[in-house]
């Protein structure tokens, strides 16, 4: 057989079902039919259910045929995920939508996540498959929904959105940095120079990877090799990419910080980058209840101070980070004030000030 | 295959109660057929013991031809965990806005389980369908039977990353350009660029379409395309009052939040001065159907976003206001657009320089002379407040 | 100066990456700027002649830190 090569993707029609077909881009509105479920309804009349259940996103092969089942039998075999890895069911049928949320709900896939709801929180790989992670990401995405389960589902009411992300290092494999809450792995100590660097790396392209130029070229017994002006790292771990002679991971010092007020949509604010609310929550396998506890008491302040659609980064700005910090109980630190690139763009400066 | 070895995981099980669907319980499944499934088990309740991970970087391994697609990776405890000592990452370029047929989805779990853990991501942070965990020795044969079905690999290292976009006109009245149709367009025009890395560093494209940026554009991707709008927002006075009726303060939930203030509500009537209005999707969101993006629909342009690493977060910024994608001019001229950046950025970019990183390098000024952009006010937030300007006219004495 | 055949330009590469083997690792752009300096050679005849490199198996692409082309690792230093 001969061997193809860049055929790129099926084209998206083939995996269009007949309603959407037919109606691409005429749709007219959508609504909300109950928690986790929302109709689209065509120029034509023709309606459109979607049924969204929440996912780990690590799903075996196993489950994604279960999900097909049911998908053939309730959605003609048609079905979609979401650009936060829920999996959608699509149905014409609105009698299908009871048996198919019991036959979810019994397979450990609640619905939910749906307009003013918290949804899937995008992670990374972690430990289960990520070799610069500074902590896991799958076992603090499970702990902390456990614990947010209602707000997804619909049981809790919520104000508005709410984008929790998690990134196992500050190489942010996910829309971390403009995250409602956002959760970052990271490292707390320079990397240790590895004997045999030179073996394996380039010196001038891990001399050029620091980006506080902490690395400098030396020699050890006769060999080359690099040193680590220490006080200059920011445990960025970018050498490490460069150059696996530099490990960064520590059991003790490798944890967890918790950021908030970002967020993506153009909606009535502009683009945020999320802000630093807790500079470190130990790793405590396999709940990371510091963690769960954290995120749980900010989502709790937005659920009882946010306005109706009012993002988190914009109820902070309304009333001011000193009471945010208040309100959750956070000691600031020397660590929440930037020293980097653009610091002098986030310190105070004006006289406009929440005094109370 | 055979059933793996049993580990004791009794920190991870801990990970299998909850209403939250567990990711225990996929690898276990997947434990019931995979040895390897079964070994990553025993390695991560060590990892979960050691609070370390215990992965090493590959950065060889792929399918012949191709430089993105595969990442090598390896148990740094191969000698206790042998079946995972290779445990390869395979990234498949998704079908634009992540519709599936059973039939497809079938065939890749089919593939998967008979050549690799049968463990998956759906979907991997930049929208590829990620197989996790193979061997070198399966590589080849996984690619023939996805090329065979009819999938491609996606992009890794320093090329074009698999482009993704929101489902668009597929799901969404909001959608103010065909999502779908230029992500897949793009995917197909730069095959090469995907599959042979040719870059400084990686290259991201998202089509988000409308200002509400469900795929995160303006945050992830290096070009960001989203959909917008250039004449007056469309309104139905009738539902917009049966909104108030059914007791919606207009006045204190939209009118006195939106950006620009470019509205007005009697009690009766919303008046828009759309001349004002910046398209930010606010009202339209909180009135769905009373209210919509306008007629005259197309696309922003914007660049440069990037997370962290190396020299700090990024959003996008604006390069092209606005730009009517259906047509074959504007089609054309954001190809040529992306071949300049790209000769650019190929040429004077430093290695691991994302393009973003780049251009403010450069200057941004003379980054859009060099991509043979003029400048615009529509570029900025706000014209310079520094004076220490580079004029030209002295440099050219 | 006589233009170079794709096969040539191959071979020239191949030649840069076997030279540095193991002090300097090469990207796509760095073997392009190379030919084009040397040869005159644009840049659609470099990226074919990659292209030759990779799917005869003489060069692999590798991923450490960045995307590079070099030669496999379990092969000897000549075809």
């Amino acid at each position: 057989m001969e061997r193809r090569t860049d055929i790129g993707p099926p084209h998206y029609t083939k995996f269009l079902p007949p309603v959407i077909q037919k109606n691409y881009g005429k749709w007219k509105y959508h609504e909300g039919v109950r928690p986790g479920v929302m109709v689209h309804v065509a120029e034509s009349g023709d309606k459109l259910y979607t049924i969204r259940a929440a996912s780990p996103r690590l799903l075996s092969v196993q489950k994604i045929r279960q999900y097909c089942d049911l998908a053939d039998k309730y959605c003609d075999g048609y079905l979609r995920f979401t650009s936060r890895n829920n999996v959608e069911f699509l149905t014409t049928k609105e009698e299908n939508i009871e048996p198919l949320i019991a036959e979810l709900e019994a397979l450990g896939h609640p619905v939910g996540g749906v307009g003013r709801s918290i949804s899937n929180i995008v992670h990374t790989q972690g430990w289960v498959h990520c070799h610069s992670a500074a902590t896991d990401a799958s076992g603090i995405v499970k702990s902390v929904m456990d614990d947010l389960i209602d707000y997804f589902t619909g049981k809790k009411e919520v104000p508005g959105k709410l984008r929790i992300a998690l990134a196992c290092c500050l190489n942010m494999c996910g829309a971390v940095h403009c995250s409602d809450i956002a959760i970052l792995g990271i490292h707390r100590r320079p990397p240790k120079v590895m004997a045999n660097l030179s073996q394996m790396c380039e010196i001038p392209n891990v001399v050029a990877a620091c980006p506080t130029a902490a690395i400098r070229p030396a020699k050890v017994d006769g060999k080359d090799t690099v040193e680590i002006i220490e006080e200059q790292c920011m445990y960025c771990a970018n050498c490490f990419s460069v150059c696996p002679a530099l490990p960064m991971a520590d059991a003790e010092l490798d944890g967890v910080s918790i950021w908030v007020g970002g967020k993506v949509s153009n909606a009535r604010s502009q683009p945020m980058f999320s802000k630093l609310a807790v500079p470190y929550l130990p790793n405590n396998p396999p709940r990371w209840p510091e963690v769960v506890q954290t995120v749980r008491k900010i989502v709790e302040i937005w659920v009882e101070h946010a306005e109706p659609d009012e993002r988190m980064g914009e109820m902070i700005q309304r009333i001011g980070w000193p009471r945010f910090f208040r309100l959750a109980g956070i000691q600031f630190s020397k660590e929440h004030i930037d020293d980097y690139r653009y610091a002098a763009l986030s310190l105070k400066r004006t006289a406009q000030l929440h005094q109370s | 295959m055979a059933e793996g070895k049993k580990y004791e995981t009794p920190k991870l099980d801990e990970l299998e109660k909850g209403a939250w669907p567990s990711f225990v319980k996929e690898i276990k499944a997947a434990a019931q057929k995979s040895p390897m499934a079964a070994a990553l088990l025993g390695q991560l309740e060590q990892s979960y013991n050691e609070k370390i991970g215990h992965w090493k970087h590959g950065g060889i391994v792929g399918v012949v031809g191709y430089g993105g697609g595969v990442i090598g990776r390896y148990s740094d405890l191969g000698d206790k965990y042998p079946e995972v000592a290779h445990f390869h990452t395979i990234r498949i370029n998704h079908p634009a806005g992540w519709f599936y047929t059973t039939e497809a989805l079938r065939g890749l779990c089919d593939i998967w389980e008979e050549h690799g853990s049968g463990l998956t991501n759906m979907h991997g942070s930049t929208g590829d369908i990620i197989f996790l965990g193979t061997t070198t020795d399966q590589l080849e044969k996984v690619f023939s039977k996805l090329t065979a079905l009819g999938f491609d690999l996606g992009g890794s290292g320093s090329d074009v990353r698999t482009p993704s976009c929101c489902n668009g006109m597929a799901r969404c009245e909001w959608a103010c350009y065909d999502t779908m149709k230029v992500c897949y367009n793009l995917t197909m025009a730069f095959q090469d660029e995907i599959h042979r890395p040719a870059f400084p560093y990686k290259f991201k494209m998202k089509m988000a379409g409308c200002p509400n940026d469900c795929v995160a554009a303006i945050a992830r991707a290096d070009l960001s395309i989203i959909g917008t709008w250039k004449d007056e927002i469309q309104q139905d006075d009738e539902l917009i009052k049966k909104f108030a009726d059914e007791g919606l303060d207009i006045q204190r939930q939209i009118v006195s939040r939106c950006p620009t203030r470019c509205m007005d509500w009697d009690g009766k009537k919303l008046t828009i001065n759309n001349e004002n209005c910046v398209k930010c999707m606010f009202c339209i969101n909180s009135m769905p159907r009373a209210l919509a993006p306008g007629k005259e629909r197309g696309a922003m342009v914007l660049l440069g976003a990037k997370a962290p690493i190396v020299q700090g977060a990024q959003l996008s910024s604006v390069l092209i206001p606005f730009i009517d994608l259906e047509d074959e001019e504007s089609w054309n001229d954001l190809k040529q657009l992306l071949e300049n950046i790209w000769e650019v950025w190929c040429e004077e970019g430093k290695n691991r320089e994302r393009v973003g990183e780049f251009a403010l390098r450069v200057g941004f000024g003379n980054f859009l002379e060099a991509i043979g952009l003029e400048p615009t006010p529509e570029m900025v937030a706000y014209p310079r407040d520094n004076p220490y300007v580079f004029y030209q006219t002295a440099k050219k004495e | 100066m006589a233009e170079m055949t794709v096969e040539q330009l191959a071979d020239a590469m191949y030649e840069m990456i076997k030279d540095a083997k193991g002090m300097k690792k090469y990207k796509a752009t760095d073997l392009q700027k190379a030919m084009a300096e040397r040869f005159g050679a644009d840049k659609q005849a470099c990226k074919q002649a990659i292209r030759l490199l990779m799917d005869s198996g003489r060069c692999i692409y590798t991923y450490f830190g960045g995307s590079y082309i070099e030669i496999p690792p379990d092969q000897p230093a000549t075809p």
